[in-house]
């Protein structure tokens, strides 16, 4: 960071209020060219209010926003573009249909008179050097970007965003898809975005990566500014307590010591599923908490869908000793398992209707009689796990839509506990969810496995499998590729077999890590 | 809605007198009830995001054969039964395409559109069907027949409005009340969500296109007792956009999950209050076509406006 230049944007004093919410109350965030500046807070803090109002999505109530030095007001996205702010959402705003080349080229589309003549070599040319720029050089831009995986198009995103003049580059949540390889080439390239002079915000949840990527930090906390500090002098547990207000000693460890019963409630032999899952054997006893790691494409999220059949399989699945056909969740259901699927807007809830319909769902036959709905019934049985789970919501009347995600979450995880299953899959079961909000989630996953379910969770990030799991299942290429108990969990040996490498090789992976330890003291 | 229909109302009572004398308002719960019954099958199927096109080829097909069958002496209750199966068997067909035959519904309704209006042309080779004693009916099938389609309740009630408020009644309880209703809710709010839920996805839509396909079979019939005639070419067509116009004015949504049988209803009366009243009033056919438009267009975007301004405060 260049300590002696002028900032490239100030927002000062900023407020946003709709109704029934004080989004942002006198906010104030600095960003100077050529450094990396940690936006961080928990869901509903204002980091997106925040982002939104910079790049002209919304306006301020109150507050200055200065840029290069001068005051100015962004009154929309259009004119934040202008003035060289680029932001990349979480979301991805790509056009499927259209080639990375073209997709590079949207926002000059957009600002060209319609009538000029397309000229598809210039497209192509730009497209190769911005990619280059990324060290991405061997990209055939004439691919539709339908035909990309998630993390080559969250490249493209970035492609595009620096294509024009870009001075600040913001980017909200942009791992959340990416492996850790990609994420390590990300940061390579964030990183020589800053060296050329871009002040860039990054907007994220894992603050690890955080405070290895970013020269500054700044914690936003229910809509106000807590502190910024330089994150050579920060630590994770440090920004925990800032961004929840209180210390969260046990957020990523188990509190129980195994429990795990002799009854083995859930057990897979040799299941087969489409090309992704290759003859995976393993079973879960009552009260034991199992955790499946692996990077994204090693058939972890199409095995736990294929265990609520959602997807076809060859091979045996027994729940409770009994041999199971799971060949829709509904079957599933019926033998005592329960999932909560990875997307949680999407599959998880019905964001359309009400937190007692949502938590009742699975469960209808229970509140019913002979096909009639009993209204009582359904408000008991919500509103007892409501209480159960803590959801905080007005009424069971609540539209789902309204709730934060945590809250979501805790309804779906409702839903599933309603259907009293013996086993429980989870399937990313606090991806974008907040920290306090997360520690219930454990919390209540710890007392289910104390009460005898037994729960399977598949999940990428592994410091919360490595804090919640009796016992840790790597898959890599559809197989298992390692077991690692309580005791011998670590985040390298973990990953060193995700990708592949062999188990014992744990050991020098592990040594290496100790060694970088000790380099670093 | 309500409040909008109410408001209606008394400007139309103080326009024209005659609009509120219980003649004409039973008259205009008579001149509903046709499209009011396929419109309470429509919101199952709106709720359940899916469409149907259909509902006026199997409205014409429905009666014409229920008609032909009267004709050929069969008893009356059999020909209703064929005619209703007919329904059934059409939304059935049409269920499947949109499910398990991966089709939009968009497509396979505006395809089982023409095929069912073609078997109808060939049913009865493009002729008028009249339903009258000179064409051979059974003089007391054909008083029974009459009664339902024409008859009034305690000589009061039209017999199509007593339909109407029946169905109307049962799709409530159905839509409300049952473990199906929820269902249709839930699959059309996400499928996927309640897919997870265990909730037979597949199944509930193919349902609502049944009930839909059973209610446009007896609307069809109801209608040729009215008449008492029907041609094949004719017979209900462009209905459907008459029944989805008026669940959509009600609340439906036809990107699925929401709607109300109430809504419904004040949907079709709001409809059909204004064309009565327009008639009342004298207005030019040319320009009440014009202003129904524009109220269709007012009420959904009303709804639409006031709601995207809720999701910003989401956001």
């Amino acid at each position: 960071m260049d300590t002696e230049a002028a900032p490239i944007v100030e927002l000062k004093n900023i407020s946003k209020r709709f109704p029934g919410v004080q989004a942002l109350d006198n906010v104030s965030l600095t960003v100077f060219p050529g450094e990396i500046h940690a936006l961080i807070g928990e869901n509903g803090a204002g980091k997106s209010t925040l982002m939104n109002i910079l790049a002209g999505e919304l306006q301020p109530d109150g507050g200055e926003i200065a840029f290069a030095g001068k005051p100015c007001t962004i009154q929309n996205p259009f004119v934040s573009q202008q003035m060289g702010i680029s932001v990349v959402y979480q979301e991805l705003a790509l056009c499927p249909n259209l080639t990375i080349a073209e997709n590079v080229s949207l926002n000059r589309a957009a600002t060209t008179p319609g009538i000029a003549l397309l000229n598809r070599r210039k497209f192509s040319e730009r497209a190769r050097s911005v990619l280059a720029t990324l060290g991405l050089d061997d990209v055939d831009t004439a691919t539709p970007v339908s035909m990309l995986s998630v993390a080559q198009q969250q490249l493209v995103e970035i492609a595009k965003a620096i294509s024009g003049k870009v001075k600040v580059l913001v980017l909200d949540e942009p791992n959340s898809a990416l492996t850790p390889d990609e994420t390590s080439h990300l940061f390579e390239v964030l990183r020589r975005l800053r060296d050329a002079g871009v002040g860039i915000i990054y907007v994220s949840h894992r603050l690890e990566e955080v405070l290895q990527l970013s020269d500054r930090i700044t914690v936003l906390r229910d809509g106000k500014y807590i502190d910024t500090v330089p994150a050579a002098a920060a630590t994770v547990d440090g920004l925990i307590a800032r961004m929840v207000g209180r210390a969260v000693e046990t957020l990523y460890h188990r509190s129980g010591a195994l429990t795990a019963g002799d009854e083995t409630v859930l057990r897979i032999s040799t299941l087969t599923s489409t090309k992704a899952v290759l003859g995976v054997s393993f079973a879960v006893r009552s009260g034991e908490v199992v955790g499946i790691a692996g990077l994204p494409d090693s058939g972890k999220d199409e095995l736990v869908e294929a265990c609520f059949g959602l997807r076809p399989y060859s091979g045996d699945i027994e729940v409770m000793g009994k041999p199971a056909k799971l060949h829709s969740p509904d079957a599933a259901i019926e033998r005592g398992i329960a999932f909560i699927p990875a997307d949680r807007r999407r599959v998880g809830a019905l964001l359309v209707m009400s937190v007692r319909d949502n938590v009742v769902a699975a469960s209808l036959d229970e509140v019913s009689t002979a096909g009639l709905l009993r209204p009582n019934a359904m408000r008991a049985l919500s509103q007892d796990y409501v209480n159960k789970l803590d959801v905080r919501i007005a009424s069971l009347g609540q539209e789902m839509a309204t709730l934060s995600g945590g809250n979501q979450q805790k309804v779906i995880l409702a839903r599933g506990m309603a259907t009293q299953p013996h086993v429980l899959i989870l399937h990313e079961p606090t991806r974008g969810i907040d920290v306090g909000a997360k520690a219930e989630i454990y919390r209540i996953l710890q007392d289910l496995a104390t009460g005898g379910v037994g729960v399977l969770i598949a999940s990428s990030e592994l410091p919360e499998l490595i804090g919640q799991c009796d016992r840790i299942l790597v898959m890599h290429q559809g197989r298992l590729t390692g077991e690692f108990t309580r005791s011998d969990a670590a985040e390298e040996p973990i990953l060193a077999c995700a990708m592949g490498q062999a188990t014992h090789f744990w050991r020098i992976a592990l040594s290496i890590q100790i060694s970088r330890r000790l380099r670093r003291k | 809605m309500l409040i909008a229909l109410l408001i209606m109302c008394i400007f139309l009572w103080q326009a024209t007198p005659a609009f509120m004398s219980v003649r004409n308002l039973l008259n205009i719960g008579r001149q509903v009830s046709m499209i009011g019954i396929m419109a309470i099958g429509m919101t199952f199927v709106l709720i359940s995001r899916e469409v149907d096109l259909s509902v006026g080829s199997i409205y014409a097909l429905a009666g014409l054969v229920c008609g032909i069958l009267i004709l050929a002496n069969w008893p009356l209750w059999a020909a209703v039964m064929v005619g209703l199966l007919i329904g059934m068997a059409a939304g059935t067909v049409n269920g499947l395409l949109s499910t398990y035959g991966l089709l939009p519904s968009f497509i396979a309704t505006l395809g089982m559109m023409s095929v069912l209006r073609g078997i109808a042309l060939l049913i009865t080779d493009g002729q008028p069907v009249t339903i009258n004693e000179s064409q051979g009916a059974n003089a007391q099938t054909l008083d029974t027949f009459y009664f339902l389609g024409q008859g009034r309740l305690f000589d009061v009630v039209p017999m199509q409005l007593v339909f109407f408020v029946i169905v109307a009644i049962v799709g409530w309880l159905v839509l409300s009340k049952t473990v199906f209703g929820f269902r249709v809710y839930a699959v059309g709010g996400s499928d996927k969500a309640a897919r997870v839920s265990g909730i037979k996805v597949y199944n509930t839509k193919i349902m609502a296109f049944m009930i839909m396909g059973f209610l446009a079979g007896l609307s069809g019939m109801l209608s040729l007792a009215f008449l008492p005639s029907g041609q094949a070419g004719r017979t209900g067509v462009g209905v459907e956009l008459d029944v989805i116009a008026a669940a959509i004015v009600g609340g439906a949504s036809l990107s699925g999950g929401e709607g109300t049988i109430l809504g419904t209803i004040l949907g079709v009366l709001i409809i059909g209050v204004l064309r009565n009243g327009l008639v009342l009033m004298g207005i030019s056919p040319f320009w009440q076509e014009t202003i129904i438009g524009l109220v269709i267009i007012l009420a959904v975007g009303l709804d639409k406006w006031t709601s995207s301004r809720r999701k910003a405060v989401a956001r």
